[in-house]
């Protein structure tokens, strides 16, 4: 791919994914499982992006964490927490808005 | 445990600050890269953790995804950096200029401090200072940027526009710059003409004391006007026609005269009488002059015969 379309494309991932993050971790999960889980909704992530990412998410109180040390190997568990609902809730909206703006571009274009 | 595994782990510790937040990070990249080996390969060994751990990326990469956003300078201020080292060295470089001219020392506690000097100390003295100034405006700028507050750092309104001259013409640098090295060159022609040398201790002409022996000093003189005059020529070619094989061309014509430099014996070519100690120190000095003049040069001949091997390629492919 064209270093410049990549570029473009890791900017607009780094949204997309902090949204998808949010709406993934309704559930409680721990960073491998929220790996595999992406690829499989067929999106691709670089797994070492992804743990900076929850650890951002976390310092700034949108999603919190949990040490799971019952089994042979200890997991760290992730999940929402109401402000992190709350921005889920205002990223949404924003990307709503984008979406619109952009079909309505696109079709005015196509009726051209 | 994993060798192979700990070696990384310790080679991106490396770049992480904070014990906790380090140990932390460590651990969840850990408890990923055994997971994953175990998932994807059914066991864990050295082998299988190996295609896991290159899979991830290299540690500095990994470490630098966790600065993401981490600044030394943020982006607004770096412009700040050049300002205020120049307005800073222009003061040092002013002081230093009246501590020579007066012989005295001048002490700005804790800020500044310019030693009484001499022209040939204070030669060796301002790149230091450009350095400390450099280092005192990063360090500043590093603590602003550190503080995350709306900072409006004070520079006059005529000085930004300064900042946005637009930059002469290539013709007309090449003509400055030419005008420039044919004075410097006519300028220790001159010299050499009169004193059969071009390096002083002191400026008490029409006799001053020479650095180096006449012997010494007559093939370091020749050869620092021989450098100065190929780059005059070179200069003034470049004003009619600009190709790459100029600059290669005086490159390695100057890496030559530089190579004969080095050959010439340094013993007994000092003309001053100083402490062994001081005397070695300035060889030392000179030895390290002339090797960093001959790495740039050197860099600089690479630099033209790769634009002359592009050229080349681009015009294979444009002929094809």
């Amino acid at each position: 791919m064209d270093p410049e379309i990549s570029n473009f494309e890791t900017e607009m991932n780094r949204g997309f994914l902090q949204i998808l993050v949010l709406a993934l971790l309704e559930k409680e999960m721990y960073g491998y499982s929220t790996v595999r889980t992406i690829q499989e909704l067929g999106y691709e992530v670089e797994e070492n992006t992804l743990y900076p990412l929850l650890r951002r998410l976390e310092k700034n109180g949108w999603i919190k964490s949990k040490w799971d040390i019952r089994k042979d190997r200890p997991r760290k568990f992730y999940s929402i927490t109401d402000a992190g609902r709350a921005l889920r809730a205002e990223l949404l909206g924003f990307w709503k808005k984008q979406d619109k703006i952009l079909k309505h571009l696109v079709e005015e274009k196509s009726h051209v | 445990m994993f060798e192979k595994l700990e070696a990384y782990l310790e080679e991106i510790s490396h770049f992480l600050s904070g014990r906790e937040e380090r140990m932390e990070i460590l651990s969840e990249i850990k408890s990923h890269l055994l997971e994953k080996t175990e998932q994807e390969h059914g066991k864990v060994t050295e082998a299988s953790i190996e295609k896991v751990i290159a899979a991830y990326g290299p540690a500095r990469r990994v470490a630098e995804k966790y600065m993401d956003g981490h600044q030394i300078i943020a982006p607004a201020f770096r412009r700040y950096l050049f300002r205020y080292t120049s307005f800073l060295f222009a003061v040092h470089l002013l002081i230093t200029a009246v501590a020579v001219i007066f012989t005295k020392s001048f002490l700005v506690f804790p800020f500044l401090f310019v030693p009484r000097m001499g022209v040939f100390e204070a030669i060796f003295y301002l790149p230091t200072a450009f350095l400390f100034d450099l280092g005192v405006v990063t360090l500043i700028l590093y603590f602003i940027t550190r503080s995350k507050k709306e900072i409006q750092l004070p520079w006059p309104k005529f000085a930004v526009d300064l900042d946005e001259v637009k930059r002469p013409r290539r013709l007309i640098l090449s003509g400055l710059g030419f005008v420039a090295m044919l004075g410097l060159t006519g300028f220790a022609l001159v010299l050499y003409i009169r004193y059969h040398a071009i390096f002083f201790v002191n400026l008490n002409f029409p006799e001053p004391r020479l650095f180096f022996t006449p012997e010494a000093g007559k093939w370091f003189s020749l050869g620092v006007i021989a450098t100065l005059a190929v780059g005059t020529i070179a200069l003034f070619v470049k004003l009619f026609a600009s190709s790459p094989w100029v600059d290669a061309v005086q490159n390695g014509i100057s890496l030559i005269i530089v190579g004969c430099l080095f050959r010439l014996p340094l013993d007994n070519a000092i003309a001053i009488s100083l402490p062994g100690r001081f005397l070695h120190q300035i060889k030392f000095s000179l030895t390290f002059i002339l090797f960093f003049i001959s790495v740039v040069v050197a860099i600089d001949f690479v630099k033209s015969l790769v634009v002359i091997g592009r050229k080349g390629l681009a015009k294979q492919r444009q002929e094809r």
